[in-house]
């Protein structure tokens, strides 16, 4: 697989391979190379399930002592985590090379994406194909098909729509900020523990419906970490628990909005921060 | 009196065989079936104490095996090896005490903190006393030069300054014996001669033995009198290194340089070979126990107009790669 | 006989004495404390981490309990909600001192071959694997320490139950550090069969966050689970120390039993030793 035989044209930096090609051809090589190493793929995945169930595990455990939390059935909690689970899944499987950002800028293997003729961002993200993320995914998918029906979400397509709208709005919001960390590697040695502290926020307080906080957390998990938008408002609109929202209505009917927003100015930022990097040199 | 003794030893690695594919993984924890590597194939050899002897042999050869089962870290598959009457294996920690190893690749230095409180612990881990153990540390910062970096974290300090801190820390205890791994690999010309001048002096002065695994033939030529040439699991030459020339490499070379103009007429002599080694000049090998140099300078001088002439030793690297060849071919 | 000063023999003992080795592992724990005190920046945000577990977990038990603010644990007794949070505020807080280090120094020592340094020393392997791990943890103790107040803050608190069952949680803490130290240096022994230790870890924690009654105390859980838990050594090192603290469990059942964890988790560990190193195959020939 080479750059430079497209068969039909010659490539140059003014006729670049347009990025659906490129992202193909990216991740057709990474992915051989994960398959050809040898690792435990049936241990990743478990692990990668164990690591997101404990949460779960957790609230099964209060609520079969309890009854509920917060007047949230087990499902409907279930159903919240699993919406989490599944928009964090969304975002990592592509995404999940991010994290080796400050990294490749370290050891100087970005500043040979900057020289290729496709983004940056890509190249990054096709690095690796890191499979145990599709261990989440498939996590998040499996909690979310058992529990929808006896939370009471109902089947039809409408409601289904939503939630997959929902969804890919979730793992936008998460994206932004993943992105938005990573834009600081450009600046910054290291900003692995910011990241990690962002993701650890964002994976344990995102499960649980939003009015078990007080005031003040409401409203940061809301406008200032929005993980309101990736999964909890979302839920409350098809789960009919409207009524909970101390926010209006209407918020939680456009949540799903709320992602591409953020990513897009999240990806704005990282042109900005990116092209600081190459104007002022290594 | 020997040291170490080491009879018909044998080490078999058993691995789990490893599968490919998705599941590869798994079925390689899981799995009963072996592959099988002889590393060790009986070897045997006494070393006695004050000995200085170069351990050699190729990559894969089994020096690196051989090595670890005498400071114990490997338990041999069959054989008899002891050290200071110490079976290594059984008893670790009694070995150990006798006992300093530099390995060339991994440091035994810790690797964050500066390298003074690398040395100064090593006195605790081995018992030494006190007094003498900062009077050690004195000694060794001289000879091997420690002073400028000393109180530098070891994570911090180049190749050649590390593998002279990872020396002082293997010779404070004042072990009976010195396993060398490798100890020069890596380093510049200064460094590798400041290190065998060190290592000689231990062995000369206070009578440690010294088993020294290497690549470099410079390191042999130097400082053993003695070698163990091993590949493929078993030994193929213990002695000394005068006698393995000697043995496989008797020949000498006459290198001539011819005046300016003249031709090679050629030497007429039985057990003579020659080679033209560029214009103007040509080696003549030749056996000195059947043939004398004089003979050979006589004849050369009596048909030529020579310029310049030098009779050249055999190189070891070219003994021990005659004999690598050697064996290869009888495959 | 190896001379360093000229007329003047020496000859290395033939083995170190008690106090001797003693000092020996000190020094290895000591150092291992150094290094990691030096990277205490990744500290402070793990240990922000451990806050807003703590800050979490009580609002879920606040949103769980029910109005009355108490609630019958599985022998009868009432436990009131402060109770349960100071229960959540300390388990955290000591799980992360005790069980979240490095279970990963015996696997990365494996995977580099610096294994085979260590087992040059004239040390026992094992103990000097626990020395390692005892300094980890003294590394992290003054910030667990920091933290305290806070996390009281985030969560709550409660005094002792009784000045005895202060001085009892004391002795059972002691107890609950060396059991972590045995367990932790146990499992990731697992690295001298497998390279795949990390993903093993992984699912371990999940375990043994369940067990250690650091999620959910005994108390609380459904029989099965807490049978199981009662009978393995994790809810040792977390739930128990913290139970006779509060009030609800006995000290002395509780102490005999870590006792009899001790000894029998320090045979296990010898034993598998004995075992890993016929396996011990040194990386990088």
């Amino acid at each position: 697989m080479s750059w430079y035989k497209e068969a039909d044209r010659t490539v140059t930096a003014a006729n670049p391979i347009p990025s659906h090609r490129a992202y193909r051809l990216l991740v057709g090589a990474a992915l051989r190379a994960q398959l050809q190493y040898r690792g435990n793929l049936l241990l990743t995945l478990a692990s990668g399930i164990a690591y997101q169930s404990v949460g779960l595990a957790f609230v099964s455990v209060v609520v079969a002592r309890f009854g509920s939390i917060g007047g949230w059935s087990l499902s409907q909690i279930a159903f919240l985590y699993g919406m989490r689970v599944t928009a964090h899944g969304m975002w990592t499987v592509p995404a999940s090379e991010l994290n080796w950002l400050d990294m490749t800028i370290r050891t100087g293997e970005f500043d040979r994406y900057l020289v290729r003729p496709a983004g940056p961002l890509l190249q990054l993200l096709c690095r690796r194909v890191y499979l145990a993320t599709f261990g989440d995914l498939a996590t998040g998918v499996i909690i979310l098909a058992v529990a929808a029906p006896s939370a009471g979400m109902s089947m039809a397509p409408g409601p289904l729509a939503y939630l997959v709208l929902a969804l890919v709005g979730g793992a936008m919001v998460e994206g932004a900020f993943q992105l938005g960390v990573a834009s600081l590697s450009f600046r910054m040695v290291s900003n692995q523990s910011l990241r990690l502290l962002i993701a650890s926020i964002m994976n344990n307080f995102g499960g649980y419906p939003l009015h078990i906080f007080p005031n003040v957390t409401r409203i940061l998990l809301c406008f200032v970490l929005p993980v309101a938008f990736v999964a909890y408002l979302p839920a409350t609109v098809l789960l009919d628990r409207t009524g909970d929202l101390s926010v209006a209505p209407w918020l939680a009917w456009g949540s799903p909005l709320a992602g591409p927003v953020l990513l897009f100015l999240a990806y704005l930022g990282w042109r900005r921060q990116i092209h600081h990097y190459t104007s002022t040199g290594t | 009196m020997p040291i170490i003794e080491v009879e018909g030893l044998v080490k078999e690695f058993r691995r789990p065989k490893r599968f490919g594919g998705p599941f590869g993984g798994l079925r390689t924890l899981l799995t009963r079936q072996y592959v099988r590597t002889l590393a060790v194939d009986g070897i045997s050899f006494t070393v006695d104490e004050g000995e200085f002897v170069g351990y050699l042999g190729p990559n894969g050869a089994g020096k690196s095996t051989t090595i670890k089962i005498l400071t114990g870290i490997l338990k041999p598959t069959a054989g008899r090896v002891e050290v200071a009457r110490v079976v290594p294996y059984q008893e670790r920690e009694r070995n150990a005490l006798n006992v300093g190893v530099v390995f060339g690749q991994r440091t035994q230095l810790w690797w964050d903190l500066p390298l003074r409180d690398s040395l100064e612990l090593i006195g605790r881990l081995y018992g030494v006393e006190r007094a003498r153990h900062l009077a050690n540390i004195k000694r060794f910062t001289e000879m091997l030069a420690l002073g400028p970096f000393i109180d530098t974290p070891v994570r911090q300090l180049s190749l050649g300054q590390r593998m002279r801190g990872d020396l002082a820390a293997a010779m404070l205890p004042e072990p009976r014996i010195l396993y060398l791994d490798e100890p020069t690999v890596g380093l510049d010309v200064v460094a590798k001669e400041r290190i065998r001048e060190c290592i000689a002096q231990l062995n000369r002065e206070n009578g440690a033995t010294v088993v020294l695994t290497t690549h470099d033939l410079d390191d042999v030529e130097r400082l053993c009198r003695r070698i163990v040439l091993i590949d493929g699991g078993k030994v193929l030459y213990d002695g000394s290194v005068e006698k393995l020339k000697a043995q496989y490499a008797p020949h000498r070379r006459l290198v001539v340089q011819l005046a300016e103009g003249a031709r090679w007429h050629g030497v007429e002599m039985a057990g003579v070979t020659e080679d033209i080694l560029g214009p103007g000049m040509v080696a003549v090998r030749f056996d000195p126990n059947l043939v004398g140099s004089a003979d050979v300078v006589a004849a050369v001088l009596a048909r030529h107009a020579v310029r310049d002439l030098s009779i050249v030793e055999p190189e070891l690297e070219d003994v021990v790669r005659r004999i690598y060849a050697a064996r290869e071919a009888s495959f | 006989m190896s001379r360093l000063i000229p007329g003047v023999p020496t000859t290395p003992p033939l083995a170190l004495t008690a106090r001797q080795r003693l000092a020996a592992y000190w020094g290895v724990g000591v150092m291992q404390c150094r290094t990691q005190l030096l990277y205490r920046g990744d500290l402070l945000f793990r240990l922000f981490g451990v806050l807003l577990q703590v800050y979490l977990l009580s609002l879920v038990w606040e949103a769980a309990y029910p109005a009355s603010g108490t609630a019958a644990g599985h022998n009868g007794h009432r436990i009131a909600l402060s109770t349960q949070i100071a229960y959540v505020t300390f388990a955290v807080v000591q799980n992360w001192l005790l069980n979240s280090g490095g279970m990963n120094f015996i696997p990365h020592r494996v995977r580099e071959g610096s294994v085979a340094v260590d087992l040059i020393r004239p040390m026992r392997f094992p103990t000097q694997m626990l020395w390692v791990h005892a300094g980890a943890t003294a590394a992290q103790t003054p910030f667990a320490l920091v933290a305290l107040p806070f996390a009281v803050l985030a969560g709550g608190a409660q005094a002792p139950a009784s000045a005895v069952a202060g001085v009892c949680y004391a002795v059972s803490l002691a107890l609950a550090v060396v059991i972590a130290l045995l367990i932790n240096t146990l499992v990731s022994m697992v690295a001298f069969w497998t390279t795949e230790s990390t993903g093993i870890f992984v699912m371990y924690r999940f375990v043994q966050q369940f067990l250690s009654g650091s999620l959910v105390p005994l108390w609380f859980m459904p029989n099965w689970l807490r049978v199981l838990a009662e009978w393995m050594p994790f809810q040792t090192t977390t739930y128990a120390p913290l139970a006779v603290y509060l009030g609800q469990a006995r000290a002395a059942p509780v102490i005999g039993l870590q006792m009899v964890w001790c000894v029998a988790l320090f045979g296990v560990l010898r034993a598998v030793w004995a075992r890993a190193l016929n396996r011990v195959v040194v990386q990088g020939g």
